[in-house]
């Protein structure tokens, strides 16, 4: 890990899946305390993209390197990338058999081998953070889908990563609760937080981003400042996108 | 119109209901009591529990503790109870092993081991259980003659059996050191799994666990030493004396044959529990599990593991139960389990009505004893707030 580099440089990537092209080639670097926000159409190949940052999907060819580390072959370089980056699903995916604590302090326990006192101060700061400190005895299934996402964001930051990758975090939640999680995101972002968010939440883009990328069919077809980005896109693809997300 | 409304309440129509039932099944027992006692009163049969304390006169092949012709028949019948919650523990024990194997080949990438999987369950789920049973004894059967045994590191294996090296001492210590070792074995699995444990740290919860399997081995090292009898040999090897073998611990065919079938049959059964627990674990909890960086062994011993146990659990509970009244098969090999004991006891007593009664009354106190075990468990490693998994 050398913090000097950039967070996440992505060259020349590419995905299939069976003969389908996924990923077309993606050229993507963000640098440290970066936020960007990705959006685009479903199957456009954003949660792909997102995902093989950690390896949940492996790509075919290109290169990722994660603050200098080259994700190759060998578990060592996969561990530590992921031990650096974390992830918020768009289905919370907690662990439903360990309370809000555990869920919190696994990882960091077993990964990190904190010690237990030490690693549950840590959840409760977190937990504290996204302002749930009061359900950490409760299991997932007892607590709202707001809730349950900003339990899933407290534990990845239970890491002390240097990156958050957000897999469309408010997509599965009722639209009271979006606000909510938003908020633990805008605060993070203004901390400094290296964020990488697939969301279509463009509000949040225009608040947040540093820059917006909007993709489609496996390219990346646009990317600029979200002032740019929103009030004079450039290509015609995301012009007819973005009068499709914010024209009603 | 009040005769009507009166009818429609449903409250009224309940109690009308069940109490007609009660009465009516009431009726049948009283009814069938009665006959009973008639009937042998006429055949000059004394009904009652008396008989309990006489001597069977006949002998049991295989029991866990000393039986002989004399032993009266509640000893035989404790003995046989003993015996078919021996084989069941050894079938439900084997059947989990083998089967959590075959759930796991099934349930894998490789598409040779899923092969074998699916083999596997294809054969011995389609055959008959009582078909089984036979091939293995017919097989055990097959061996050679006890002068023509195979050695193989010590141990004898012939047509009358498998003769294994043993420690020179009496079953009941046997029986008592492996009961310490088995809750050595409970106890170490308890302070790892149970919620009153959870908030330890995870180094020293395995050396409590450790401890605890520790004392059981320790507890049963004692209760060895204590069970020997000074100046003899400690260990009996198993030889060849004429025509029979001496010394060693003989497993006779009829063990072997139904333990093997009910763990084969049994596995096949318990390997689609398992494949389809394993189904059930959401593919989202384990990405979760491994982008934390748990590494692949803790994504599956923390998160997909537990998780498919959860899933798994009711309709084990189901396979289990049913496992433990196939053991009855036993009687077509002769293995002296509670059933056959029961009835070759009606055979020599002719206390029909008292054996059945006990028949059933065994076999309902250790299913329902073990449903309500595992049902125990069950709840309480309910995942809570999810009303699938049946939180009451």
């Amino acid at each position: 890990m050398d913090l000097t580099a950039p967070a996440i440089e992505i060259t020349g990537l590419d995905k299939f899946y069976g003969s389908f092209h996924a990923l077309k080639g993606i050229d993507l670097c963000v640098a440290k305390g970066e936020k960007v926000v990705i959006c685009g159409p479903s199957g456009s190949g954003k949660s792909t993209l997102i995902r093989c940052i950690n390896q949940l999907e492996e790509h075919d060819s290109g290169a990722i390197r994660v603050f200098g580390t080259a994700l190759d072959d060998s578990l060592a370089s996969l561990d530590e990338i992921r031990r650096e980056v974390g992830m918020v699903f768009q289905q919370f995916n907690l662990f439903p058999h360990m309370t809000v604590l555990e869920n919190c302090t696994l990882a960091p326990m077993l990964v990190r081998k904190t010690a237990r006192a030490e690693a549950e101060a840590i959840a409760m700061r977190y937990l504290e953070k996204v302002r749930i400190p009061d359900q950490a005895q409760k299991y997932p299934g007892q607590l709202s889908g707001g809730q349950q996402q900003r339990v899933a964001i407290a534990r990845a930051l239970c890491m002390q990563p240097e990156i958050l990758l957000f897999d469309e975090p408010t997509s599965a939640l009722d639209p009271e609760m979006i606000a909510e999680v938003l908020d633990v995101m805008v605060t993070l972002a203004q901390e400094g937080m290296t964020m990488v968010c697939v969301t279509h939440e463009m509000g949040f883009a225009r608040k947040v981003a540093d820059r917006v990328i909007f993709m489609d069919k496996g390219e990346i077809v646009e990317e600029a400042a979200p002032e740019a980005f929103f009030t004079a896109p450039r290509s015609e693809r995301t012009r007819l996108f973005l009068s499709q997300v914010l024209g009603h | 119109m009040a005769g009507s409304t009166f009818w429609r309440s449903k409250s009224v129509r309940g109690i009308v209901l069940q109490g007609g039932f009660l009465a009516l099944i009431a009726a049948v027992v009283i009814g069938a009591t009665l006959t009973a006692r008639d009937t042998l009163a006429a055949q000059g049969l004394t009904s009652g529990f008396g008989f309990l304390r006489k001597a069977t006169g006949w002998e049991m092949n295989f029991s866990l503790l000393p039986t002989t012709t004399s032993d009266p028949y509640w000893w035989y019948l404790l003995m046989g109870l003993m015996n078919t919650l021996f084989m069941g523990l050894v079938g439900l024990t084997g059947a989990s092993v083998l089967g959590l194997i075959v759930g796991l080949m099934r349930s894998g990438r490789n598409p040779a081991a899923r092969l074998l999987g699916t083999l596997y369950i294809e054969l011995f789920r389609n055959l008959p259980l009582i078909l089984q049973l036979f091939f293995w004894y017919a097989m055990a059967n097959a061996l050679p003659a006890p002068r023509q045994s195979l050695e193989i590191g010590g141990a004898l294996v012939n047509a009358r059996g498998i003769y294994l090296p043993g420690l020179a001492i009496g079953p009941g210590t046997v029986a008592l050191a492996l009961l310490a070792v088995a809750s050595g074995a409970c106890l170490a699995v308890w302070v790892l799994a149970a919620r009153r444990f959870r908030r330890m740290e995870p180094q020293g919860q395995r050396r409590l666990s450790l401890a605890a399997l520790g004392a059981g081995l320790a507890l049963a090292a004692v209760t060895v030493l204590a069970g020997h009898e000074p100046g003899t040999a400690w260990t009996s090897w198993p030889a060849l004396a004429g025509l029979k073998v001496d010394g060693g611990f003989r497993i006779q065919p009829e063990v072997y044959a139904l333990a093997i079938a009910i763990m084969t049959y049994g596995a096949a059964y318990v390997g689609e529990i398992v494949r389809g627990g394993f189904k059930a674990v959401g593919r989202g909890q384990m990405e979760a599990a491994a982008a934390l960086g748990l590494s692949p062994w803790q994504v599956f011993s923390r998160v997909r593991m537990p998780l498919a146990f959860r899933a798994m659990l009711p309709i084990l509970i189901n396979q289990y139960v049913w496992l433990i009244k196939a053991t009855t098969l036993g009687i077509a090999v002769g293995f002296s389990d509670f059933f056959m004991v029961i009835a070759s006891s009606i055979n020599h007593s002719g206390q029909t009505f008292e054996f059945i009664a006990i028949l059933m009354g065994g076999f309902l106190l250790i299913n329902f004893s073990l449903a309500a075990v595992l049902n125990r468990l069950n709840r309480a490693i309910a995942l809570k707030g999810h009303q699938t998994t049946g939180v009451q």
